[in-house]
């Protein structure tokens, strides 16, 4: 026999890898804010959210900064990557955790129209070095905050937590993008 | 070889939709076409396709250390210097080589001629390893193929030995193309399975994604250090692009390594000339500007001649000439740049009105499955069609 016994037919797209591509999102209505009151004041305006909603998810929002936000070994690298001044010592470990862990301070948050009904969705947002905001894991990127519109839904999945993980475990970064410029057309195969 | 009418599978829309075979339909035009199929004997399959595509895999390799140990052929592959050495470690360090493709002109009758090498990015590998399967196994089931028939169709599971041969198990294996082009994306997904199946852990990363660490090591969308990338882009352009500084020191191994931008270059075409000349699976090939070359193998070339960039890829800049008059010419000239070769014409054969070019997969070091594409016009462009293949019974 000249052919495979079995071929794995594969679902394009799903299930190969853990992180699948090409993915379409759904789109929900999104707002970002820098603070609680900032929120209210937009609720008394009318709209999908309502200041309860407002002060929920800004409270959700600062659980989940401490849970998920980047943490760093030094405050020069968090600096790099968040800004003068925008960082802060590690308000989960404390002082009991015995070595320093730096980790970006709470710039704001996202507060999202729940698909289908039910409690609206919240994600805190950091500040960029450089300028601009984005959420813990850099998935969604806001140019300013008091601003409203659509958003993919991911933007309010939570991201790995990293409260009581060793700082930076990953490889730090240092650039992005240096591949892909010099092709000639979308589709590169042959 | 024959071009047979065959009934399609009532539901093969329903099916490629939900295997997620999304580009089945490209352009408005069909891309898989099962409404006739192409049929060979299994003498012609092993004795044409299988056997002269091992041969020429060897052949290739051992030009691979031809134009290593010639600077005036490393000039001709249009590489940049400074890479060289980086390509040449890798041939020395002997790394693997995982797949290709090469493309050839058969028309049933004479010996299938090489027509290029798909060496470093080949794309199609979901159709032919996976839906053409799906195909024949359907088609036996639903007895419109007879028993006894087959398919030279290996590849999955060559793919699979070869992961498995080439990597410890459980090696963590970054696979990478570039964003929203769904059939480099198959072709990679496919990889990605097989790999899976062989024990490795797969992880999927757009290209664009590629950061560098304070290390120099390549990283994913998600900071994780990439030890061993397979990447479907090809290697002149990686070599043009930004990151290309840190390939030597990113301590990371490439699927396809970097010798195989030696033969997925049309430079390697004349030099396969030179080494084997009048090799029945060759047709003649010469650098454009080596117009004695050209001028003694004029009586060769009677046909009519090609004219091909070193780089191309859907048949861009190809030009084709007979008797002094242009046949045909690529519309997309966005190799224009490049150096070119001229190549003897190997006319495709006609058959229900198209041209079919053979692709014939090599696995590691041997030929292991095929698949068929047709097109009306004389260059196999973007908008050719994806044909399945069966062995008489």
């Amino acid at each position: 026999m000249k052919r495979s016994r079995a071929v794995s037919l594969g679902i394009l797209g799903a299930a190969a890898f853990g992180l699948a591509a090409c993915q379409q999102e759904e789109q929900t209505e999104a707002a970002a804010f820098p603070d609680e009151q900032s929120c209210v004041a937009a609720a008394a305006q009318g709209g999908w959210f309502t200041r309860e909603d407002c002060a929920a998810t800004f409270a959700e929002a600062q659980a989940v900064h401490a849970e998920t936000a980047p943490r760093y070994e030094s405050r020069e690298l968090c600096e790099e990557e968040h800004g003068a001044g925008a960082c802060g010592g590690d308000a989960v470990a404390g002082n009991s955790g015995g070595g320093s862990i730096f980790m970006p301070l709470l710039a704001g948050y996202l507060i999202g129209q729940a698909l289908g009904g039910g409690r609206a969705m919240a994600q805190p947002v950091v500040s960029k070095a450089g300028g601009g905001f984005a959420t813990p894991t850099g998935g969604t990127q806001l140019s300013r905050l008091n601003s409203t519109g659509k958003m993919g839904s991911t933007a309010f999945a939570k991201g790995p937590t990293t409260a009581g993980q060793p700082p930076m475990s990953r490889a730090a970064v240092a650039s992005r993008g240096g591949f892909g410029g010099s092709a000639a057309s979308r589709s590169v195969g042959s | 070889m024959d071009r047979i009418t065959l009934p399609e599978r009532q539901e093969w829309r329903a099916k490629a939709a939900e295997l997620g075979f999304t580009f089945a339909d490209m352009h408005g035009e069909p891309y898989w076409d099962e409404t006739s199929a192409y049929s060979f004997t299994l003498e012609e399959v092993e004795g044409r396709i299988e056997d002269p595509c091992t041969e020429l895999h060897a052949m290739c390799r051992e030009a691979v250390g031809t134009v290593l140990a010639d600077e005036a052929l490393m000039e001709r592959m249009g590489l940049p210097r400074l890479r060289w050495e980086f390509i040449r470690d890798s041939w020395e360090a002997g790394e693997p080589e995982v797949y290709g493709r090469f493309d050839l002109a058969y028309d049933g009758k004479g010996p299938a001629k090489l027509l290029e090498y798909n060496a470093d990015t080949p794309t199609s590998l979901y159709e032919s390893a996976s839906f053409q399967w799906l195909w024949y196994e359907d088609q036996l089931a639903a007895r419109v193929l007879p028993e006894g028939s087959d398919q030279f169709n290996r590849l999955h599971e060559a793919l699979v030995e070869r992961f498995a041969e080439i990597f410890p198990a459980n090696t963590d294996l970054h696979f990478a193309a570039m964003a929203g082009a769904p059939e480099d994306y198959a072709t990679v997904e496919t990889m990605a399975w097989a790999a899976r199946e062989a024990g490795m852990g797969a992880h999927y990363t757009d290209l664009e994604k590629i950061g560098i660490s304070e290390e120099g090591q390549f990283t994913d969308a998600d900071d994780r250090v990439i030890g061993t990338l397979f990447k479907l882009y090809p290697w002149e352009d990686l070599f043009a692009d930004e990151f290309s500084a840190h390939l030597v020191g990113a301590q990371c191994r490439f699927i396809e390594p970097p010798w195989k931008a030696l033969l997925s270059n049309k430079a390697i075409l004349p030099v396969l000339w030179q080494m084997f000349p009048g090799h029945p699976n060759l047709l003649p090939s010469f650098f454009a500007d080596d117009t004695k070359g050209l001028a003694d193998a004029a009586h060769l070339m009677l046909a009519g001649h090609v004219t091909k960039p070193i780089f191309s890829r859907e048949g861009a800049s190809v030009t084709i000439t007979a008797q002094g008059r242009v046949l045909e010419r690529a519309e997309n000239r966005e190799y224009d740049r490049h150096p070119m070769i001229v190549q003897g014409y190997s006319p495709l054969p006609v058959m229900g009105g198209m041209r079919p070019v053979i692709g014939a997969w090599v696995v590691g070091e041997t030929c292991v499955g095929m698949g068929v594409r047709e097109d009306r016009a004389l260059i196999t462009q973007d908008l050719s069609r994806f044909k399945p293949h069966f062995i008489e019974g």
